[in-house]
């Protein structure tokens, strides 16, 4: 049976796409040929395109979810190309002169160097200049270390084995909408694999990752740790992004095996819609980690940017003393929207986690925090501990705590804490006393706020946190 | 349209009501026949299936048993009560001499008919709550409560609802209209009971309460069924300007129970004191579903549940907090602590904020845990037996608010019952004598 159907997919194959291949941008719509397309695009094996068909046909049985507190206008998934061609040196900017002023602004007090402002920006430059050779010598320190670090595309064709064996072994492609879209059309992302016992020798950024710009709307990462290896890795950066797709449907796989240690840190600034909150992306990511014996997964966010949050990075904790944290801080202004959070499923003995999440509303946006801890029946002394704060800066926005907690076995703790205030009158009276003005009161009062997550956050990071949130507080007071 | 609901709408056109309640009839059974019927999907019935309510064939209503319910251990045996059996109104457990502020629906007159026209299945939004909707459908007869303006019901009012065993399940409705007008006060404790044989009846409960402005009002509402028993009920207030309510709850599991709790603040510098309790044991659930709306400023909820959860059972807790945008100034505090005794039992509780203002105090916290084992250790070393122990603390974590239930006699009554409930073995109830309610209140 299952041999005729899989002629009959082969069939498909061979007929389907090929007048197709040589298209560069694919007309709007999503059907199975253009999950072939896509996968023959990138020279991809069969048992890759297969992988995304399977996708491809779950996604077309799942309902887009609607139980996040956001309001979005429906998303018509047949308007969205799924692939083009990365943009021409020509259609680019020439020089930083043609770049928005506003986007320039932004940088500048966010202090970019010039160079990297026109990067960011996505300025047509011959060479990458001094990256190159940033690039290069990174790339030897890994190599010598045995880390492997290269886009997935790549991945899939120079390891498939280690590709074949993890990815979608954490989220499965039928996971959920949003995730089953991204395994039948992800157009690039990172894939990192740390050897037994190595401790990776410097931070991994995605930053560093040539051709990072260009991985598209459906990013795919993939993390794995070996048997007492660590890695740190970063995401994203303080800049503001911009990116003509609207929506992002990123995954994040990582698998952190006995005794290893992952650490992931994400600043997410994509562009948050203008002042009326038009025009700004819709972030729909799925992120999670599976936690072997003694292993450690470690998140840390701060999301700042996008019209749409919908982010929940989890993590599952099998082996026995594994350890799960979750540091968060959310910051929405004008009519941002986030609804994220994190799930914690204790599976093994003496399991820990510790949750962490900010919540800053303004303007008129919308913050929520939406929480698993899952304690099971087999999850003997298992602790968790949550802490949500959520502070209000004007009468016109929300700030809510969705935390939903299943315990199973008696000899677990699950503590779970919320409170929400705004930033008071004796602080701010305090602080103007001392002859800061309103703006800068807010953003010290907001850095205070946030210390605790902040102080996990690589050092460099946690310098351009602070003065991101500054940035995206600016106009909410006063 | 499920089965269950066919079932149920078919039920409704078996009783015969007053002309003057078809209008909430009719609605209510339309309501009911649309409303699409709770999954594991629904959100408010995530973690509660229905399939006990399901499965179960009702085709007539009961016939109450007076013998047996009368042998019942009646809590305030010299205070005013109102008994029902499987539903029907039983005059002869009733007190002779009731207030004259009750009125059963069926012998209302025509002011007390209007406040009932003009209240009842207001209090409660019947789209919302499907079970509010088969009670509207299902309104044949309940009992008025009504407090003119600053006048003081003289005792606690006991609404008992006793079910008895029938031949073949049988379900009841339960109605309770409550009506204080401004600067009015009572006391009302409501007592779902059941004999202790096996029975496989179903209990569906409405309380509506309006608090009128300056009004105080202090209600108890425990709910102690045999285990077999299905109970879905439901309270619904609206709080006036300056008013008060201090509520308490006490609910042991059944098959199926589930509560829900909606508290809405209308009026400004409104306050709320909401404590319960829940006790579920062997293959139980319990089920409390509270939902407080602030949408005035200046309002005040104080929300505390704690559950022992014991054995193959299963809790859920879900306590919703709404501040309404311009409700300033509003102080709201939930906690929900929870013991789990056994290995096989599961909490799942979800304590949830919405805010919408920024002037407020928020907080709230949820905890699960067992009994602290240093804490056993401390006593046993003090040459107490570890069963007797885990009875004291036990007790001890759930003594806070019973202390402050509303009502004295309930609060002695349930903690005699209590204590034959913890101390299950028997000579662990031995405390009885020592008078151990004393030392500990």
């Amino acid at each position: 049976m299952s041999e005729q159907v899989d002629n009959l997919i082969r069939k498909e194959y061979a007929a389907g796409f090929h007048t197709l291949i040589d298209a560069d941008t694919l007309p709007p719509g999503l059907n199975e040929d253009v999950v072939r397309f896509i996968s023959a695009k990138k020279g991809e094996p069969d048992w890759m395109t297969e992988w995304r068909l399977k996708a491809y046909r779950a996604w077309t049985e799942m309902a887009e979810p609607d139980w996040a507190k956001v309001k979005y206008p429906p998303i018509d998934f047949q308007k969205i190309s799924y692939y083009s061609a990365p943009k021409s040196m020509d259609d680019k900017p020439q020089s930083l002169d043609e770049v928005d002023p506003e986007l320039l602004a932004t940088y500048e007090k966010l202090g970019i160097p010039l160079h990297e402002q026109e990067m960011l920006a996505g300025v047509a430059v011959d060479a990458v200049f001094d990256s190159v050779s940033v690039v290069t010598t990174f790339r030897k320190k890994l190599w010598e270390a045995g880390v492997i670090f290269c886009p997935i595309s790549e991945a899939v064709h120079d390891y498939p084995e280690l590709v074949k064996k993890y990815l979608g072994s954490v989220v499965p492609q039928k996971d959920n909408y949003f995730a089953a879209l991204n395994s039948a059309v992800f157009s690039d992302g990172s894939f990192v694999y740390i050897p037994k016992g190595v401790r990776c020798p410097m931070e991994l950024s995605t930053y560093f990752r040539i051709n990072e710009m260009n991985t598209g709307q459906f990013e795919r990462t993939l993390i794995v740790a070996e048997e007492g290896s660590h890695v740190s890795y970063l995401e994203g950066c303080t800049a503001p992004m911009r990116d003509e797709n609207q929506l992002h449907a990123a995954v994040v796989e990582l698998v952190a095996l006995d005794n290893a240690e992952i650490k992931y840190s994400t600043v997410q600034n994509w562009y948050p819609g203008d002042a009326e909150g038009k025009g700004g992306i819709y972030n729909f990511v799925t992120k999670r980690g599976i936690c072997h014996t003694n292993a450690k997964i470690s998140w840390t966010q701060v999301e700042t940017g996008s019209a749409v949050t919908w982010k929940y990075p989890s993590c599952i904790l099998k082996g026995d003393n594994s350890v799960g944290e979750f540091y968060s801080v959310a910051l929405t202004n004008n009519y941002q929207q986030a609804d994220t959070g994190t799930k914690m499923i204790h599976l093994g003995k003496n399991t820990r986690s510790t949750i962490i999440a900010k919540g800053i509303s303004a303007g008129k946006s919308d913050s929520s925090y939406r929480g698993l801890v899952r304690i099971n029946a087999g999850a003997e002394g298992a602790r968790n501990f949550t802490q949500c704060d959520s502070l209000l800066i004007g009468d016109q926005c929300g700030a809510h705590t969705f935390p939903y907690i299943e315990s199973r076995n008696p000899s677990a703790i699950v503590e779970h804490e919320a409170t929400t205030s705004r930033v008071s009158d004796d602080q701010m009276f305090l602080c103007q006393q001392r002859g800061l003005d309103a703006e800068k009161a807010v953003s010290m009062i907001v850095n205070g706020f946030c210390r605790e997550v902040f102080r996990e956050l690589p050092m460099e990071f946690a310098v351009e946190a602070g003065k991101l949130l500054e940035v995206s507080l600016e106009g909410s007071v006063g | 349209m499920s089965e269950f609901q066919q079932q149920a709408l078919e039920l409704a056109r078996q009783q015969q009501a007053p002309d003057w309640l078809a209008p909430l009839r009719t609605s209510g059974a339309d309501q009911w026949a649309q409303a699409a019927w709770p999954t594991r999907r629904t959100e408010q019935w995530k973690y509660t299936p229905l399939i006990p309510l399901q499965k179960t064939w009702f085709n007539r209503w009961g016939e109450p048993d007076l013998a047996q319910a009368g042998s019942i251990d009646w809590i305030d045996p010299e205070a005013s009560r109102l008994v029902f059996v499987n539903g029907r109104f039983a005059a002869d457990l009733s007190s002779n001499d009731l207030p004259a502020e009750v009125v059963r629906f069926a012998e209302a007159g025509p002011e007390q008919r209007a406040l009932i026209e003009q209240h009842l299945g207001q209090v409660v939004d019947s789209e919302r709550h499907l079970f509010a909707a088969l009670s509207n459908a299902w309104t044949d007869d309940g009992v008025l409560l009504h407090v003119p303006a600053g006048q003081q019901l003289s005792g606690p009012l006991y609404v008992v609802h006793v079910s008895t065993p029938e031949a073949e399940p049988t379900p009841a409705g339960q109605r309770l209209l409550i009506v204080l007008d401004s600067g009015a006060q009572a006391s009302v404790v409501e007592h779902f009971a059941s004999t202790a044989d096996s029975q496989s009846g179903f209990v569906n409960s409405l309380t509506e309460v309006v608090v009128g402005d300056n009004a105080r009002f202090r209600h108890c509402r425990v709910h102690l069924e045999q285990e077999d028993l299905i109970h879905v009920g439901g309270v619904h207030v609206n709080l006036g300007r300056a008013s008060h309510m201090n509520g308490f709850t006490l609910a042991q599991g059944s098959r199926l129970k589930r509560i829900d709790y909606q508290i809405n603040h209308r009026g400004e510098g409104a306050e709320l004191v909401l404590n319960g309790i829940y006790l579920p044991r062997n293959r139980q659930l319990v089920d409390y579903h509270t939902n407080v709306e602030h949408c005035v400023p200046h309002c005040t909820t104080s929300e505390t549940f704690r559950g022992i959860i014991g054995d193959s059972s299963r809790a859920v807790f879900n306590g919703r907090i709404h501040i309404h945008p311009d409700a300033q100034k509003t102080l709201a505090e939930l906690s929900n602590k929870n013991l789990l005794t056994s290995d096989r039992a599961e909490v799942d509780t979800k304590p949830e904020l919405e805010i919408y203002a920024d002037d407020v105090r928020c907080a709230h916290g949820a905890t699960v845990s067992q009994l602290d084992p240093t804490a056993l250790y401390y006593l046993q070393s003090r040459g107490i037996s570890r069963l007797e122990a885990e009875v004291m603390l036990s007790f001890g974590f759930i003594n806070e608010l019973l202390r402050e239930a509303p009502e004295p006699a309930l609060q002695a009554w349930l903690r005699r019952h209590l204590n034959v409930l913890l101390g299950r073995p028997e000579q662990l109830t031995r405390h009885l004598d020592t008078g151990i309610e004393d030392s500990l209140s």
